[in-house]
């Protein structure tokens, strides 16, 4: 066995086990095409009033990064089994960045958490009757950051993953903020203008920004996502059979 | 021993249970993970199972591994990991080879 065989065997090894701690690849993949269906779902008009047996569509919208963490643990099982667990060696670095994305979601998500307590103790609810009443703010909801939260530092081992479910959970806490804030502004026939002013200009220019930037990335999150995949199986291809 | 003596007892000095081709990629591999399964282990370095078992006991009563047997969904799943000693043979075995082999641009 030559010196080169014996880098490859190492090389080999590290690239399984960094795979296999992850099992990521198409999950991610999957993140970035539900990123890209949910970002072009708000951009329909009827989305906010829409129901669904009953209940608002966005109350089961809301419930996606979970079902990507179900379906990211399924093809985790099905397709990235392998050839058994292979821990890989600890890497100071990667965990920092890794964990950089992790505190980077608790910290969008307890900045709106605070926002939501605040928008429900200031009791603007009271002042907008009608608008509580179309987009009626479940309590539940104020749970919701708490619960994307959660599972985060041991479902999330690769840092591509991370963006993604941050991704997914941003974009879901973006659609609570009507929830929450928007629908106890005030009533048109009070202080604000009936377009909403400079103000609506201003946020419809930054959602579609938004928007558009989610679309980049979930574009770009589904073609790493694609080549992670690729080279897991080149991976397996390149491991030699029993003698 | 210093880098560029090459003599018989240099030679003779290398750790055979290390210097083995199997055992020397058994090892490496293990150096490159925290902990690996029997199954990966035996794909990588394509040995057979017998031939595998038989290294891996060799090396752990050396002390150069550990194996460590769980249970994975009620499934036995076997996992080596290398020891410190393992890998400071490892290490020594590497240094030593380097100073043995002649240098670049040497006949």
């Amino acid at each position: 066995m030559t010196t080169p065989d014996l880098d490859v065997l190492g090389a080999l090894t590290r690239d399984y086990a960094a795979f296999q701690s992850r099992k990521s690849g198409l999950a991610t993949a999957l993140g970035g095409l539900m990123a890209i269906l949910l970002a072009l779902a708000a951009l329909s008009p009827d989305l906010m009033g829409a129901r669904v047996t009953g209940r608002l569509l966005v109350e089961y919208l809301v419930w996606m990064p979970f079902l990507w963490l179900a379906l990211k643990w399924g093809v985790g099982r099905v397709l990235y089994r392998g050839l058994g667990p292979v821990k890989p060696s600890p890497d100071a670095a990667y965990e920092r960045r890794r964990w950089f994305w992790i505190q980077g979601l608790a910290l969008f998500l307890l900045a709106f958490l605070l926002a939501g307590l605040y928008a429900f103790a200031s009791g603007l609810m009271q002042v907008n009757p009608s608008r509580a009443a179309l987009c009626p703010p479940p309590l539940w909801m104020l749970l919701m950051p708490f619960l994307y939260l959660l599972p985060a530092p041991w479902v999330l081992r690769g840092i591509e993953e991370a963006r993604a479910y941050v991704v997914l959970v941003g974009q879901c806490m973006l659609w609570l903020v009507p929830f929450f804030l928007l629908s106890f502004w005030p009533p048109r026939s009070a202080s604000l203008p009936a377009d909403w002013g400079r103000f609506g200009d201003l946020s419809g220019i930054g959602m579609v920004g938004l928007i558009l930037l989610i679309l980049v990335w979930g574009a770009l999150a589904m073609i790493r996502g694609w080549r992670e995949h690729h080279q897991y199986l080149a991976i397996l291809r390149a491991l030699p059979r029993e003698s | 021993m210093k880098e560029g003596e090459t003599t018989p007892k240099a030679i003779l000095d290398l750790d055979r249970m290390v210097h083995e081709p199997a055992r020397l990629a058994i090892l490496t591999v293990l150096a490159s993970a925290e902990e690996v399964a029997f199954l990966f282990l035996q794909r990588v370095t394509g040995l057979s199972k017998g031939n595998l078992s038989s290294h891996t006991q060799k090396l752990e009563a050396v002390g150069y591994l550990a194996t460590l047997k769980a249970f994975q969904r009620r499934i036995p799943v076997t996992s080596f990991r290398i020891t410190e000693d393992g890998r400071a043979a490892l290490r020594l075995y590497h240094q030593q080879l380097r100073a043995l082999l002649p240098k670049e641009g040497t006949p």
